[in-house]
């Protein structure tokens, strides 16, 4: 279900491209910071992009603005059509189209394995019971069935990334933001959790943005945005589509 | 796992700090319980006595203090006289330390009138004669005085003896020392003073015509009061101040109480500003977010009632066995009062989350990427 507000003559365009970006800017510090300068860029549904570049280029501030963690200074950023930044409701548009994996994993230290994947569920209509299903299904899903009331303490860096990943998946979102999610991991479990993000894009044809800074792992995806000082400086496709 | 789940493990995070804010919380409320409970108790067994004594409206001159002031007994002639009035028994009531107990009712009454009818002997005999030097106990009172018949008692200098043992019907007729008005007066040399007249009025007389003859007693002496018994303490300046002290006492104790809940909430608020981002990153609405904070004070305040009421049930009980006021504290600690409390308490719990929760709901949820 779209949570953003669709204007008319968006409505075709949005069947091909999920995301718009016109003469996006972000500015912080009063304007002393510009994190991104005019960046313009179309990501059709169904796409897997890589966003690289140094620490600092804006990747990260682009990522949360995809998600309406924070709204752009100037331009627009378009969801099917629809603008994010005046979505009435930006809280349901992260709940029900957006699924988030964060290079810091992001779980409840409190909560087990099973339970943080049930937490996003609490937004939407799910009986507990069928909550409880679905987490169990998504961590067998990622391999982690014999791990579920585990806590992340519990759990290696790689396993409490995999929970995460089914996490992100708990309400069936059209779009996967992934910041650096291989980026606390050691090079074993970095491919297993590149290997699963892969899999969800080609199984559930799912829409998959993904910053990092290692091009070795952008280059798996089908697009790469390269960015520097806040604006797009490259956008190529790896495998030559 | 559903949403109670989230608000439990929310304060289990820092089961040290919640269990000290519950007892904060719970010491509130149990001086509340205490308080109020004793303080209603007091005018509810007053109003049990007046009723057992068979009295219907009762004239004195409550004031501010707790016992009535002295007044001529000509006052009572003058009432006799008023339609309506089927009986009347002047009485002389005092709060006085008698012997080792620190305070003592002692109930002086018209020989003759209405006001000894009520008194059932269980031992001994009741006074033979108004002059005769001679006192009957409450058996609660005999019990705290630890007198049986045949002892001697001491009132002011005077050596009376105990010849009977009685039961009144409600607890300030047990605790009372009772004696006849006249010795009384003779003895404390107040010949002519009383502070009670207790009225009796004809069966079936109809509500109206009680208040009617409560309002020419006034217009006759306006230097008593006339009530009906129920109105009797609430008329009582002295009484609405017991009664504004109780509840003074307990609100503060309840203050003090908020203040832990807001300081509790608003460190696990800004504690789990992190966790708070997260969930407002994947989808929480803010809504929610508010909803679990008030929730987890309403919990806490939900909990310290509970266990305040408790406590301050153990202590009156406590209160109710020193020897000092045993047989004077009849407190009214009904399921009303704890449920009442209870509810105060919750509302504190949720008056505390408001500004934790209004504070959360104020994160940005960006600041999670931003690490």
């Amino acid at each position: 279900m779209n949570q953003i507000s669709r204007n008319s003559a968006g409505t075709d365009a949005a069947a091909l491209c999920i995301f718009e970006a016109i003469e996006l800017e972000k500015e912080f510090d009063d304007g002393q910071v510009q994190a991104l300068r005019r960046v313009s860029f179309q990501i059709a549904t169904g796409d897997f992009v890589a966003i690289t570049g140094p620490s600092g280029c804006g990747k990260t501030t682009l990522l949360q603005m995809l998600g309406a963690l924070d709204r752009p200074t100037s331009g627009v950023l378009r969801y099917q059509g629809g603008s994010i930044a005046d979505s009435p409701d930006p809280a349901a548009y992260r709940a029900r189209e957006i699924g988030f994996i964060f290079q810091a994993f992001h779980l409840l230290p409190t909560f087990s394995a099973l339970e943080n994947v049930q937490i996003p569920m609490f937004e939407t209509t799910r009986t507990r019971r069928d909550r409880r299903d679905r987490a169990l299904a998504l961590l067998k899903a990622v391999g982690l069935e014999k791990r579920v009331n585990h806590l992340p303490s519990m759990l290696s860096g790689g396993e409490r990334q995999r929970v995460a990943i089914a996490r992100s998946l708990a309400n069936d979102p059209s779009v996967l933001l992934a910041d650096e999610p291989t980026g606390n991991l050691d090079s074993e479990n970095a491919e297993i959790v590149l290997d699963l993000i892969v899999k969800i894009h080609k199984e559930h044809q799912m829409t998959v943005v993904l910053v990092t800074h290692d091009m070795d792992i952008a280059r798996r995806a089908s697009r790469v945005l390269r960015m520097k000082d806040g604006q797009i400086v490259s956008d190529i496709s790896p495998a030559g589509t | 796992m559903t949403f109670f789940t989230v608000i439990l493990r929310g304060l289990m995070r820092r089961p040290v700090r919640t269990g000290l804010t519950l007892v904060g919380i719970s010491i509130g409320i149990a001086a509340l319980v205490a308080l109020v409970g004793v303080s209603r108790g007091f005018e509810k067994s007053w109003e049990t006595g007046l009723t057992a004594r068979g009295t219907d409206v009762v004239v004195s001159n409550m004031s501010t203090a707790l016992t009535p002031k002295p007044f001529s007994d000509s006052i009572r002639d003058r009432i006799t006289q008023l339609p309506n009035v089927s009986s009347t028994c002047a009485l002389m009531v005092e709060l006085m330390s008698i012997e080792d107990a620190q305070m003592m009712i002692l109930s002086a009454r018209e020989w003759g009138g209405f006001s000894w009818n009520n008194l059932r002997l269980l031992s001994g005999r009741m006074p033979l004669d108004a002059d005769e030097p001679a006192v009957v106990l409450g058996q609660t009172a005999a019990e705290v005085l630890n007198k049986k018949v045949g002892d001697v008692i001491q009132i002011e200098a005077t050596e009376l003896s105990v010849v009977g043992i009685v039961s009144g019907g409600a607890l300030v007729e047990d605790g009372s020392v009772i004696l006849s008005l006249s010795l009384f007066q003779e003895i404390t040399g107040n010949q002519g003073k009383i502070n009670v007249i207790d009225i009796r009025v004809p069966p079936s007389t109809p509500e109206k015509d009680v208040k009617e003859l409560c309002e020419q007693i006034n217009r006759l002496a306006p230097e008593v009061r006339a009530v009906m018994i129920r109105e009797h303490f609430s008329s009582s300046q002295g009484y609405r101040m017991v009664r504004a002290m109780s509840w003074g006492t307990s609100l503060l104790a309840v203050l003090v109480g908020v203040l832990g809940v807001m300081n509790t909430m608003l460190m696990t608020v800004f504690e789990r500003t992190h966790e708070i981002c997260i969930l407002l990153a994947i989808g929480w609405k803010r809504g929610r977010i508010v909803r679990m904070v008030l929730y987890e004070s309403a919990l806490l305040g939900f909990l310290g009632g509970i266990v305040g009421v408790l406590m301050g049930a153990a202590a009156v009980k406590l209160l109710q066995n020193t020897p000092s006021i045993r047989g004077l504290l009849e407190p009214d600690l009904s399921v009303g009062l704890f449920a009442m409390s209870v509810a105060i308490a919750i509302f504190v719990g949720v008056l505390s989350g408001l500004y934790p929760a209004w504070r959360s709901s104020r994160l940005t949820p960006g600041l999670v990427l931003r690490g």
